[in-house]
């Protein structure tokens, strides 16, 4: 007996502690984000039409080619594996209107993968979404192709969105946009009717995709319950408490979707536990700001990216007191 | 938790795998031939011998003798001869070790003091150091030095640290469960001897056997109360309970005495009982031998010095071929590479793992997931710790906080990217140090 444990243990590893590790691993993370993607996927095939497949598949495999060709151009680790890639083309995919021509998800991709995260040094190391930054320059560049808002089938027609008739310093919901009535409060959340980024139509979809994420542990719901809540305050207020206002507000635009899917995206966000929730205050109030101010709807991209910017110095400002100090590392050092 | 609105919490919910051990009564193990007893099996100075080769020695004499404020006496636990005072493999690699021929008599020594004698509470103090006792949980420090605070500080607080948060560890657990009279005395013990007004026994609710032991036996004893309390590691880590259960934090490189508590571990508690009660020096101690490799896992009355290798074949040997062996449990754990380490004070479990669990997934970059500051049971940001000590930036790891961390291993357990958090920081920890001495 003592013989065989004699030669078992020549051959014991002695690295230090711990000596178990979580099975989780990074890529198990991001095809979970994508799982939960499944769900505005499925709602916006509903309301839209196969061509959303086309324009996924689009966004996936654009990503995924240019991540792969830039590496293998530049000599370094291909990545593509970690579903990263995959994610960021997933998003974009769904970040657009169904008439966004097939070449506007390629240049996003390009733009998302090359630019945003591959230039600073790949995944983790940017500190934009690639995503949003992707939709937000599309939007900005390419306004006439993108923007050309329509509804569902069957009758592909232009029209306006809701948020360009409850913008604009307008405080209160019209009872008519353009020809036709504005939408109800239940046609909103499930997406009927309703122009727009494909992805971000029906809410429901949206809140499915929330819960299998905080279900399965990959985010927590403090982004975005803070992002929401604090950005339904705000409207409450400027609508003079309208209940109709405020909810219309949250139902319409990229909120929901931005709140759940790309406020909350890691690389970007804060990482500290208080810095995650100043930096959801941050894009409430931006969001509503410019939705507010200026004479566009949306917002939510653009508020995204600008707390992006200041996610390093808030996680700064913000870091957890440690255990037996008194201040936040921050103040102990000022 | 389903639902959680933030995912910062007290720690991880790591892996218990205690089910093979966790209703299996204490066995008493067979005793070996020779025992080996490492000097330096406390943290502080290691004992100094007296006796010498060649001297016979009977079971509960003294055979090194504390060597110091912080330092503790070793007993023989067997009756026999010393054959041998020479370097030894040990815990912590090699060091003296006194080794003993067990002659299988059993012969024993005088007890600490005469059944019967009513002893003062300076008695019961000097009885505590005089047996050897030291935290048993595996911090080996010695218990009567943590029972004699400095003036100032006086103790109103006591824990009894039943959170046996540990992957494998059932030691504890299974004390609690057969042992509870013992355990209450000794408990009453401390109580005198510091005195306390109140103490709280600290047990993690999935040990539910334990809890409806314990609670049963405290009925009569008001002054005593059971704390249920959540099962994520570390929660036994002394910092933790502390805070847990008083709402007080130790400042930073302070001492539970620095708030007024004392923490004493089950098992110590334990052998606070068999040393003031029964006037038995410390020269065994329950281990869990368990792991998958393992064929018969189980808890093991385990006389002090008996090498591991021995309580490997009382387990019937292995299963399947081992890829670790860990003095500790798989969190905190030292990796072992020779079976010829003793037992000694702190040893509560022997853990084996398998080769598929050992070795991490390959590191991947970091994805910001902010996992490691979620599961850092002092609010450390483990990350960036570990980013400025690979950047060489030392001065920005300790305004981190490097010094504060203390080694729990959640942060490289749960990192999904496989980086060595951990390891980092410790090595961050050595060059804050190194740099002060250079000072």
């Amino acid at each position: 007996m003592s013989h065989s444990i004699a030669l078992m243990q020549e051959k014991l590893l002695n690295t230090p502690a711990p000596h178990l590790y979580s099975k989780r691993k990074s890529s198990w993370i991001m095809q979970q984000v994508m799982i939960a993607l499944v769900f505005p996927t499925i709602a916006a095939i509903y309301f839209f039409g196969w061509h959303v497949l086309v324009m996924v598949a689009l966004g996936i495999g654009s990503s995924v080619a240019f991540e792969y060709l830039y590496q293998k151009w530049k000599g370094i680790d291909i990545t593509i594996s970690d579903y990263s890639a995959a994610l960021t083309g997933m998003l974009i995919g769904l970040s657009l209107p169904v008439t966004a021509p097939w070449w506007s998800i390629i240049v996003g991709s390009a733009f998302a993968i090359l630019i945003v995260k591959q230039l600073p040094g790949g995944i983790g190391r940017n500190a934009f979404n690639p995503a949003v930054a992707a939709r937000v320059m599309l939007k900005v560049f390419f306004t006439p192709w993108i923007t050309n808002w329509v509804t569902p089938q069957p009758d592909v027609v232009s029209t306006a969105t809701p948020l360009q008739y409850i913008g604009n310093f307008s405080r209160a919901v019209p009872e008519h946009m353009g020809h036709g009535e504005f939408p109800g409060l239940w046609d909103l959340f499930l997406g009927i009717g309703l122009g727009g980024n494909v992805g971000e139509t029906s809410k429901l979809a949206i809140l499915l995709g929330l819960i299998y994420l905080v279900g399965r542990g990959i985010i927590g719901l403090k982004i975005p319950v803070i992002y929401v809540t604090a950005f339904a305050a705000i409207m409450s207020i400027y609508g003079n408490f309208s209940f109709t206002y405020m909810i219309t507000h949250v139902l319409s635009g990229t909120l929901l979707f931005g709140a759940v899917y790309m406020a909350t995206d890691y690389s970007s966000g804060a990482l500290t536990p208080d810095g995650k929730k100043v930096f959801a205050l941050g894009c409430a109030i931006l969001t509503a700001l410019i939705r507010i101010v200026f004479n566009f709807p949306g917002g939510v991209g653009i508020a995204i990216l600008i707390m992006n910017g200041f996610a390093p110095l808030i996680d700064k400002h913000f870091a957890s007191r440690i255990y037996g100090h008194k201040k936040r590392p921050a103040q102990e050092h000022s | 938790m389903l639902f959680q609105f933030n995912r910062k919490r007290e720690g991880a919910y790591t892996e218990e795998r205690k089910s093979r051990t966790e209703h299996r009564p204490i066995e008493e193990a067979t005793v070996p031939e020779y025992l080996m007893f490492p000097l330096a099996m406390h943290i502080g100075a290691p004992a100094k011998p007296t006796v010498e080769e060649g001297d016979y020695v009977k079971l509960g004499q003294l055979i090194a003798e504390k060597d110091g404020f912080i330092s503790a006496n070793i007993y023989a636990s067997v009756s026999g001869k010393v054959i041998d005072i020479s370097d030894q493999p040990t815990v912590h690699g090699k060091g003296p070790c006194i080794t003993i021929k067990n002659d299988y008599k059993d012969v024993r020594a005088e007890p600490l003091f005469k059944q019967g004698e009513e002893l003062s509470q300076k008695a019961k103090l000097a009885l505590i150091e005089q047996a050897g006792i030291v935290g048993m949980g595996g911090a080996t420090f010695p218990t009567s030095v943590k029972l004699s605070p400095p003036p100032g500080k006086e103790i109103d607080t006591l824990i009894i640290n039943g959170a046996e948060c540990e992957s494998y560890s059932t030691s504890d657990h299974r004390l609690m469960v057969e042992y509870a009279e013992g355990l209450i005395e000794g408990i009453r013990v401390l109580v005198e001897v510091l005195p306390v007004k109140k103490a709280y026994i600290a047990i993690e609710s999935n040990a539910h056997e334990s809890v409806a032991v314990m609670k049963k036996a405290i009925i009569e004893h008001d002054h005593i109360e059971i704390r249920e309390l959540e099962t994520i590691y570390p929660q036994g880590s002394e910092k933790n309970l502390i805070k847990t259960l008083t709402g007080r934090e130790v400042p930073p490189g302070g001492l539970p005495a620095d708030v007024h508590t004392v923490v004493a571990n089950v098992a110590t508690t334990y052998a606070v009982y068999e040393a003031v009660r029964l006037g038995r020096p410390l020269t065994k101690r329950v281990t869990t031998v368990s792991g998958e490799p393992i064929k018969e896992a189980k808890n093991l009355w385990v006389r002090i010095g008996t090498p591991i290798n021995h309580l490997i074949d009382e387990c019937d040997g292995f299963q399947s071929s081992p890829g670790k062996m860990i003095h500790g449990g798989p969190m905190m754990g030292r990796p072992l590479t020779s079976g010829q380490v003793p037992i000694t004070k702190g040893s509560s479990v022997i853990t084996f793992l398998e080769k598929g669990d050992i070795v991490p997934a390959e590191r991947t970059p970091c994805i910001q997931c902010s996992e490691c500051l979620n599961v850092c049971p002092i609010s450390l940001q483990p990350i960036m710790i570990s980013n400025a000590y690979e950047n060489g930036d030392i001065d920005e790891a300790e305004k981190l906080g490097a010094m504060d961390c203390i080694d729990c291993g959640n942060c490289s357990y749960i990192c999904p990217s496989k980086i060595p958090l951990l390891e980092n920081i410790r090595s961050a920890k050595s060059a804050i140090r190194a740099r002060k001495e250079d000072k």
